[in-house]
């Protein structure tokens, strides 16, 4: 009953607003001949309400439609897939009703966040979302794990909100105002003033997006979570703290060149490490973590190079980075929507998340395998999927950028460019591993080999319809750019580039970038021919009506199936990791097989993360003994604690007098 | 004319992979002090795979049926962006280079998922070491790339030769150790001595042949097509590189012949001097390629920046 009531509260709210938003991103119709002017009446859409705090009101301005329109659409698919994925839990008696409740109250706030127009309603929205995604993260509370990574989660949020905090306190003293609108002048006067907020702001919104080296909470409570909430926080939840960033940068315009330059470092380094580090995990939810990690890497790259462009004022680089950054953030959420949602069907029918003891699902599940592997094609950029047009797009504002005329912009552009392909055939390396070890080849062991049955049709179909969206985009990338352009375009009106300023939009494009936009229908039409090629192909081989035989793998001619001697996946990546072997800390756990006839035997490989064990780790534990310290101060005596209460009151007191 | 032309880039693509796996072959034989079969034997042999019937793995799925085909329009498809006998892309778009890559990417990864789909060790090795070695390569070859579009300040594949106009004296070292770059990627994308040995006999010391073992008939035709078609795309690279750009289109279309055919004899005659590296040892052999990349880049540098 609250499940329908929910959906029914998400529908009904996407059926309302999706036309607001559609409208909000393609009315630029009237705009595109005219003067960029995006306050003019009519086009942003104001939601004015009082609370205690004074006017708050809810913008619908492109770049807040551009993400209300990932929420909208991701939201209640997300749900709908959870009726099947919750059903066991059901079925055992778990009651449900706080989960939906908090489900419908992490969308709701995620949707209030990117249109609050107010300091504190944003900071309140922006709480209410990092609650209910913690207590949607510690669903299955009664396992001690999945507490402990909602309360690491739980801290991480806090640490990012208090950067927040700080840098919309000092913006508000500075302005005199909680409202946005009141910052930008703020921020345009004071170019010092400037970088200090959007430094803060960066670390703040970098804590939730996931940034290298605030990521951690994320391949942790990703696994802990169940698959539709891990769906909508990686795919969803984390892109908050992109909008945050381009937020600032929409209000206060480019900061110095120095924080550009860190910007595209930390997102190169961010999207290295993350598929580093996927590559060696084994746990298909914690490898999903990290790929997250590194296309957040490869979206902050895109913002990068525009903000780079805009600070050496070359239109043309800001506009590809820019664009690049922000239809990547769309798919990213398409496809890590369906990996997602596909790792929880195999969690639903085997009860593991473990790819090691998976395989060969693809007999028994084959619709899965099928959409896992479009997701897979996807986040790996090929086509003819949508991911290569974002990539494309971040790629060529890069090489664009390569003659900007600076050594230093050179040098780390030409490096972050040849990133960008070494994480394209590692992410091949990651999820040809993940595809084959889940699905492809003998089960091996029981768990892969007891499942009789896909998946229900109520969580295939939001797969299914997330994968046309993909190939979709990956086909017409020219019909999805129109939705771009004006939330592009609203940010870097600000940022003093020539050709983003006061002008008509249709000028500028046909000035200046449709000479280089003809080049995404190319990836259309190469998309198309390799579709078109690969069904004639099939065509020709069933033509030609050969006899087909059956046979056993060729196995030297050994003829049995020996399913324990497959490749896992460890073996799979192992060439590789021993190549990079400085960069990870491996924790083997084995037991070597003793005596003549060995009975058991037993190894496993886990890759810890380096900058926990390194960095984190030795911070907690300095914490753990300094604060240990105190302890004597909680004697569990009352009359202490009333002393401790006296002390504290009479400090207030002097403190207030000596202020006052 | 330009109708006869692009005729020409089509015969090319459908039988030049096979004449360079033949010549490639002859060379072979010939240090090896035998007479050989004849150059077109891989066409009589494609020919002959395409007659007969199919022998499938009851492990295999969907996947192990799709793959050859995949890799088949992709490495087409990826074709039409690289200049070939007429010196010119028939996709001549700006950035083509990352187009062309990712398609290319498009078949290995099929490739690798299909030798995983028989749930043989051997096939996961192989795929496990492709997927290893060809890792590297792909940065090395993008910075080569980006560096000379950057010192040309074309995106094009035209880029490739207008670097002796761009660069002067700077340009004959970018090009000669470009041609040495494209050279040790050909060897390790085409799987050839030293990175793998395609006549090995023993399972495991095989790369790209361990991965199809398990392929008959039509897709193991359409493979091994797909495989020298692919070593041809890189070669055609490498003429780009070297052909100068004021020759005429016939004579391009002569020195480009010209070209790939050396490049074969150059492969056979390596094949038939130095033995295959140690497993181990091949990394070392893929960085050489990294820091060819890192010289041409250097030199770039210079050029632009160096005053």
């Amino acid at each position: 009953m609250i499940y329908f009531i929910g959906i029914l509260i998400l529908l009904i709210t996407a059926i309302a607003l999706l036309p607001q938003v559609f409208g909000v991103l393609l009315s630029g119709g009237a705009l595109f001949n005219g003067a960029l002017d995006f306050s003019s009446v009519g086009f942003v859409k104001t939601f004015n309400f009082n609370p205690l705090f004074g006017p708050v009101s809810f913008v619908l301005d492109p770049l807040s439609a551009f993400f209300a329109l990932i929420i909208l659409i991701m939201g209640p698919l997300g749900l709908i897939y959870a009726k099947g994925y919750l059903k066991p839990y059901k079925d055992k008696g778990k009651s449900l009703k706080s989960h939906i409740v908090f489900y419908v109250a992490l969308i709701l706030s995620m949707l209030a966040v990117v249109t609050c127009q107010n300091a504190l309603g944003f900071l309140v929205c922006w709480e209410i979302m990092s609650l209910s995604s913690f207590f949607l993260v510690i669903f299955e509370n009664e396992k001690k794990e999945i507490l402990d990574a909602g309360v690491k989660y739980l801290v991480f949020m806090h640490i990012s909100v208090i950067f927040i905090i700080i840098a919309f306190a000092l913006m508000s003293i500075k302005a005199g105002s909680y409202d946005f609108s009141a910052f930008s002048a703020v921020l345009e006067n004071n170019p010092h003033f400037r970088d200090a907020v959007f430094l803060l702001a960066f670390i703040g919104f970098g804590v939730k997006a996931g940034f290298v080296p605030f990521h951690n909470w994320l391949p942790e409570a990703h696994p802990a979570a169940p698959s539709h909430v891990s769906a909508i926080m990686s795919g969803v939840m984390i892109k908050t703290g992109i909008y945050g960033i381009l937020r600032i940068l929409y209000l206060g315009g480019i900061p110095s060149k120095a924080l550009c330059y860190v910007v595209l470092g930390i997102s190169v380094i961010t999207f290295l490490y993350g598929i580093l580090y996927a590559i060696g995990q084994n746990d298909v939810k914690r490898m999903l973590a990290y790929s997250s990690i590194e296309n957040i890497g490869i979206i902050g790259a895109g913002l990068g190079v525009s903000m780079i462009g805009c600070a050496y004022n070359q239109p043309v680089v800001a506009f590809f980075g820019l664009v690049g950054c922000i239809l990547h953030i769309l798919n990213h959420s398409i496809f890590k929507l369906l990996l997602f949602f596909g790792a929880g069907c195999v969690y639903l029918k085997t009860h593991t998340r473990d790819m090691e003891i998976l395989g060969g699902l693809v007999e028994k599940m084959p619709k899965t395998a099928g959409l896992f592997l479009a997701a897979s094609l996807a986040i790996c950029a090929l086509p003819p999927f949508n991911a290569l047009v974002s990539e494309f797009l971040i790629y060529f504002g890069m090489l664009k950028g390569l003659s900007i005329g600076s050594f230093f912009a050179f040098l780390i552009l030409i490096f972050a460019f040849s990133s960008l392909a070494f994480v394209g055939t590692m992410a091949i390396l990651c999820f040809t591993k993940a595809f084959s070890v889940i699905f492809l080849g003998h089960p091996r062991g029981e768990k892969a080999s007891a499942v009789q049955d896909d998946a229900p049709l109520s969580m295939l179909a939001p797969m299914g319809l997330l994968a046309s969206i993909a190939l979709f985009i990956g086909l017409a990338p020219k019909l999805i750019f129109k939705i771009l352009i004006l939330p592009v375009f609203s940010v870097l009106q600000n940022s003093h580039v020539a050709g983003f300023q006061n002008v008509e939009i249709s000028k500028t494009l046909s000035n200046m970038l449709s000479p280089h936009l003809t080049i995404l229908s190319t990836i259309g039409f190469t998309a198309f021919g390799l579709i078109i090629a690969v069904g004639f192909f099939v065509f020709l081989k069933k033509k030609m009506n050969k006899k087909t035989e059956s046979a056993s793998t060729w196995g030297c001619g050994y003829n049995k199936t020996l399913s324990h001697a497959q490749y896992t996946g460890s073996s799979y990546v192992s060439p590789f990791l021993a190549m990079l072997k400085p960069l990870f800390k491996k924790v083997f756990d084995v037991k070597k097989p003793k005596a003549l006839f060995p009975k058991e035997a037993h190894f496993s490989l886990h890759i810890e993360d380096i900058e926990e064990a390194y960095l984190l780790s030795p911070v907690v534990k300095f914490d753990e003994w300094f604060l240990s310290k105190f302890e004597k101060m909680q004697g569990g005596n009352l009359q202490t604690y009333i002393k401790y209460g006296l002390v504290f009151l009479i400090l207030v007191i002097i403190g207030s007098f000596w202020i006052g | 004319m330009a109708i006869l032309l692009k005729l020409a880039d089509l015969i090319i693509i459908l039988i030049l992979p096979f004449l360079i796996s033949g010549v490639i072959k002859k060379t072979k034989a010939f240090w090896g002090g035998r007479k050989g079969a004849s150059v077109f034997q891989p066409l009589y042999d494609f020919i002959k795979l395409i007659k007969k019937d199919f022998v499938i793995s009851k492990t295999t799925s969907f996947v192990f049926k799709l793959t050859p085909l995949v890799s088949l329009a992709g490495l087409i498809i990826a074709a039409l962006f690289v200049p070939l006998g007429t010196g010119c892309a028939m996709i001549n778009v700006e950035a083509g280079i990352i187009i062309f890559a990712y398609i290319l990417g498009l078949s290995k990864f099929f490739a690798l998922i299909g030798a995983m789909d028989t749930g043989s060790s051997f096939e996961g090795m192989g795929a496990s070491r492709e997927a290893c070695f060809t890792s590297i390569v792909e940065p090395a070859f993008f910075m080569t790339a980006a560096s000379i579009m950057a010192l040309t300040g074309n995106f094009t594949f035209d880029s490739l030769s207008k670097i002796l106009e761009n660069a002067g004296s700077y340009g004959v070292l970018i090009i000669i150790f470009a041609v040495l770059a494209l050279l040790l990627m050909l060897l390790i994308e085409g799987c050839r001595v030293p990175v793998d040995d395609p006549a090995t006999h023993l399972e495991l010391t095989m790369i790209h042949e361990v991965m199809i073992l398990d392929n008959s008939a039509f897709d193991l035709a359409v493979i091994s097509y797909a495989a020298s078609l692919k070593m041809l795309l890189i070669s055609s690279l490498i003429a780009k590189l070297i052909i100068p750009e004021s020759v005429g289109t016939l004579e391009y279309l002569g020195f480009y012949l010209l070209t790939i055919f050396l490049i074969s004899i150059i492969i056979g005659t390596l094949e038939s001097s130095i033995a295959r590296l140690r497993m181990s040892h091949v990394f070392e052999f893929i960085f050489v390629m990294s820091s060819f990349a890192l010289i041409i880049l250097s030199l770039t540098v210079t050029r632009m920046f160096g005053g």
